[in-house]
């Protein structure tokens, strides 16, 4: 590559944490002028650390850094901004009860007599927005307004700090196809008025689709840099594995039996008087894959709570292979043969103090041959089930009683996997089961719900990640606003942007019945 | 870590396993090289504190550091000390295992004490089991009166430090009314009941020494407190509602009776140092029989970490320095308020050493995670 056009050169950057974690290994990383690089890898692989480094939120143990070829030193992110890098990171850093113009100006005011000169500030959103085509509502409130709209504000905070080069961590994990399409466009937008962009992500389409040049992080180290059009989505993840990877779910067509999980006009009101599920019906059969797709915040996880106990409904009717489930403790569903992964496995699907095998039996540590004479607890008896399990589900750790919060994402996944699936449950109720891991686990995660489904469970599908839902469904639901506005029964045939447009209320079937599941059954 | 090679070399786990078992073992020894290291350094420190308030600095501290052992006597104060402070300690780390920050146990010792002095008193048990039943019901006591803040918590949300300082006078306003207007002899001149028959106390077994019976109770009790926690179905309950309340709850654990078992069973040890208070320390029941007790036993727990098995380790320490502290306070004229600072001052460094790991332990993960 010549030298001469790069504008971010990092050169044999290593940094190696206080307890000995090798973040980057002896990285090259070049970033030319007004391009958009996409830095891909595994979580773990040292993407984020990489940018922290040239965000000066981290010092590098040993490299060197040159910015349009001088030799800088980033000490903090007041330097990287002098020097014109900004970067918004995966979660937003903006004040919840400001407006959005307030945000993009904060710590940089225009003032008049002392004060804020807030006529300013919004005539600067205003003009900026104008400018780089990102569309944000200047004098909303942030909780006010949607998070691709957010996103748009981070932006324009980064652009009205004099940011040239753009850093996106991880920009699309949070947006619908819609306003991923959106967010590319602008991305284009500011590249085409001399910016430069990098672009981090672990989705691979989206790389093929926006960038120009992608960098393939595996282990702290830089496995290549190659131009996207060289490149097939195939290739860059067997870069980033480091082995042959299945992207497509191999999934024997389903064969449906008898409805396991059966939910008729599920009503529920929160707590704070939000009517968050209006009327809900659909059924699950044992052998098939429900999935039910939507932008998150549209009732589906008051409807997963529900189904496993967690919340009360305020109307309506859920059983389980004819066993009333509703309003019924965790354990009694449970027990009526429900297994759950839930969506945030930090939250509740494992108690991160305890060791894998305490997180392993929480379900049946009441039961023999784990407690005996009522009272007595076989620690034996943990010990093998735990590492029985560890080998079955491939968990990754020295010995059962590490405690889980030593295990990597993906690994505590597997540990509530192993925990939900070796019940052989009649119903699973997976919402988001590949949030946050790396495609390797991801990869077994897809292929253990297609064995317990083609074992006979009915599985319901919760997930936000829309390629995924489309991918494993045998039949897909969309969810908007507290109720299911539309069911496909071959998802494999619809494309992204049309399910899009269901969740996003734009479109609704006339009759979800006739299409829905009863007409199925 | 490199996937693959992690899968196809299967002899590989097992040395993984044993470098981390052989690096646990490592780490649990230089944690205790430095809590002994530690209470070193709090010692020195005590002892410069000593320098600036005392002219006979060397005679006041060999006092706080030897006085406990000085005489039979004195070990049997230390000892007897201690025994008290291990069942509280056993109590408040039940409690803190759940992460229920329940401050009961002062209230649960002084209902003990009154249970095992009206059963002691008015009940007319034959021998032994004179003894037994006054044991018993001080621990019945204490289990009961837990289930009250435990049922406000589970049932109607109500913060359990709040309901358990406020039922603490309670429980102390019932025992002075009872002592008062009942069990206080009309004729007595000071507010306290007869002296207890002689088959309703823990008997004295060594010659000139205070040390009795009810050592064997708290050693009993620190055995069963450990099965408890580790051993059984509802100590597993304890420690998931601790970990992860949520977890747990998803998990099938009814979460609303376990937090109400924890504070009541945690009674059951501060009852017993109430019954040890009345029925072995005083031999009746006296007003003010314990002035904040139970508070000390917070301090016992954390230095223990919570374990059972540790308890009575932390108790013996801090027994030691609450000993020496008085007979420094006696012997070498050091005022009680500075004997107080140098106590703390030690106790404050142990503990913060202990909690400096956990905060380590924390950062080294939170600096893993950012890896990514």
């Amino acid at each position: 590559m010549n030298v001469v056009d790069a504008l971010i050169e990092m050169r044999g950057i290593t940094k190696v944490y206080p307890n000995g974690v090798v973040a980057n290994d002896r990285v090259d990383f070049t970033v030319r002028a007004g391009e958009i690089h996409g830095l891909v890898g595994e979580n773990g692989a040292g993407k984020t650390t990489l940018m922290k480094l040239l965000y000066g939120l981290e010092q590098p143990t040993d490299g060197a850094i040159r910015l349009r070829g001088r030799p800088v030193e980033i000490r903090n992110p007041h330097v990287a901004i002098d020097l014109g890098i900004g970067m918004v990171h995966q979660n937003f850093m903006l004040v919840q009860n400001f407006t959005v113009a307030e945000n993009i100006v904060l710590g940089l005011e225009p003032r008049r007599r002392g004060l804020v000169d807030r006529p300013r500030a919004l005539e600067i959103a205003r003009e900026l927005s104008l400018r780089y085509g990102l569309q944000v509502a200047a004098d909303a409130r942030i909780d006010a307004i949607p998070v691709g709209m957010r996103q748009r504000v981070e932006i324009l905070k980064a652009l009205y700090r004099g940011a040239e080069i753009l850093i996106l961590d991880e920009p699309t994990a949070v947006l619908t196809p819609q306003e991923t399409a959106d967010l590319f466009k602008a991305v284009r937008t500011l590249v085409g008025q001399g910016k430069t962009v990098i672009f981090i992500s672990h989705k691979l389409r989206e790389m093929k689709a926006v960038a120009d040049r992608v960098t393939v992080m595996r282990d702290g180290k830089v496995m290549g840099t190659l131009p996207v059009a060289a490149a097939t989505e195939e290739t860059l993840a067997q870069m980033m594995v480091g082995r042959k990877v299945l992207l497509r779910v191999a999934k024997p067509p389903a064969k449906p039996g008898r409805p396991l999980l059966r939910v008729d006009d599920l009503r529920c009101v929160t707590e704070t008087g939000h009517e968050a599920l209006r009327g809900v019906s659909f059924d699950v059969r044992a052998g098939e894959i429900l999935g039910i797709a939507g932008v998150e915040g549209n009732g589906q996880t008051e409807l997963v709570e529900i189904l496993t106990g967690l919340r009360a409904a305020t109307g309506g009717a859920v059983s389980l292979d004819g066993q009333v489930i509703v309003n019924r403790p965790p354990r009694a569903v449970r027990q009526a043969g429900m297994s759950h992964v839930p969506e945030d496995r930090l939250r509740n699907g494992v108690a991160t103090p305890a060791s894998v095998g305490e997180n392993l039996i929480v379900d049946r540590y009441f039961a023999p041959p784990f407690t005996r004479y009522g009272w007595w607890m076989e620690a034996g008896a943990v010990k093998q089930t735990a590492e029985q399990l560890m080998e079955e589900f491939d968990i990754r750790a020295p010995d059962s009683a590490v405690p889980v919060r030593a295990l990597s994402g993906g690994n505590m996944q597997k540990v509530v996997l192993a925990r939900e699936l070796s019940r052989w449950p009649k119903v699973l109720v997976a919402a988001q089961p590949t949030r946050g891991i790396d495609i390797g686990a991801t990869e077994f995660a897809h292929a253990q719900l297609v064995r317990i489904r083609d074992w006979g469970a009915a599985v319901l599908l919760v997930s936000a990640d829309l390629s995924e839902v489309m991918a494993l469904s045998d039949r897909l639901a969309v969810m908007h606003n507290g109720e299911i506005v539309a069911v496909f029964d071959e998802p494999q045939e619809l494309t992204e942007e049309e399910v899009g447009l269901y969740m996003l209320g734009l479109k609704r079937q006339d009759e979800i019945g006739s299409l829905g599941p009863r007409a199925s059954r | 870590m490199n996937s693959i090679e992690a899968a196809a070399v299967p002899a590989g786990r097992a040395a993984e396993r044993e470098r981390f078992q052989r690096e646990r073992r490592r780490a649990a020894l230089a944690q205790f090289v430095r809590t002994i290291s530690t209470v070193g350094i709090a010692l020195g420190l005590g002892f410069v504190i000593t320098l600036f308030v005392s002219d006979r600095p060397i005679q006041a501290y060999v006092a706080l550091l030897t006085g406990p052992v000085s005489s039979a006597a004195r070990v049997g104060t230390w000892i007897e000390d201690a025994t008290t402070l291990t069942m509280l300690g056993l109590s408040i780390a039940i409690v803190f295992r759940a992460q229920q920050f329940s401050l009961l146990a002062e209230g649960q010792l002084y209902l003990g004490a009154l249970v095992a002095g009206i059963i002691a008193l008015k009940l007319p048990v034959p021998g032994l089991l004179h003894l037994a039943v006054a044991v018993l019901g001080a621990a019945a006591a204490g289990f009961a009166f837990g289930l009250i803040p435990g049922a406000l918590k589970a049932y109607y949300g109500a913060n359990e430090i709040v309901s358990t300082l406020m039922l603490n006078v309670v429980a102390v306003r019932t025992y002075d009314l009872l002592l008062t207007y009942w069990l206080k002899p009309p004729s007595a001149g000071y507010t306290w009941s007869n002296p207890f028959p002689a088959d309703a106390v823990f008997a004295r077994f060594i010659e000139g020494s205070r040390i009795n019976t009810a050592l064997f109770v708290a050693a009993a009790l620190v055995v069963l407190t450990w099965l408890l926690v580790y051993k059984t179905p509802i100590g597993y309950e304890l420690r998931m509602v601790g970990a992860n309340l949520d977890f747990a709850r998803y998990g099938g654990i009814n979460v609303r009776r376990t937090i109400m078992l924890s504070m009541a069973l945690a009674g059951i040890p501060a009852g017993l140092a109430g019954a040890h208070l009345a029925m072995g320390v005083h031999q009746r029941l006296l007003l003010n029989i314990s002035l904040g007790l139970a508070f000390e036993g917070i301090v016992v727990a954390l230095m223990a970490g919570n374990h059972p098995l540790i308890v009575p380790l932390a108790a013996l320490l801090y027994s030691y320095l609450r000993i020496g502290g008085d007979i420094m306070e006696r012997t070498a004229a050091v005022g009680s308020d500075i004997v107080r600072v140098i106590q703390a001052t030690i106790i404050l460094f142990i503990t913060a050493e202990l909690l400096v790991g956990v905060a380590r332990r924390r950062r080294a993960r939170r600096e893993a995670d950012a890896a990514g």
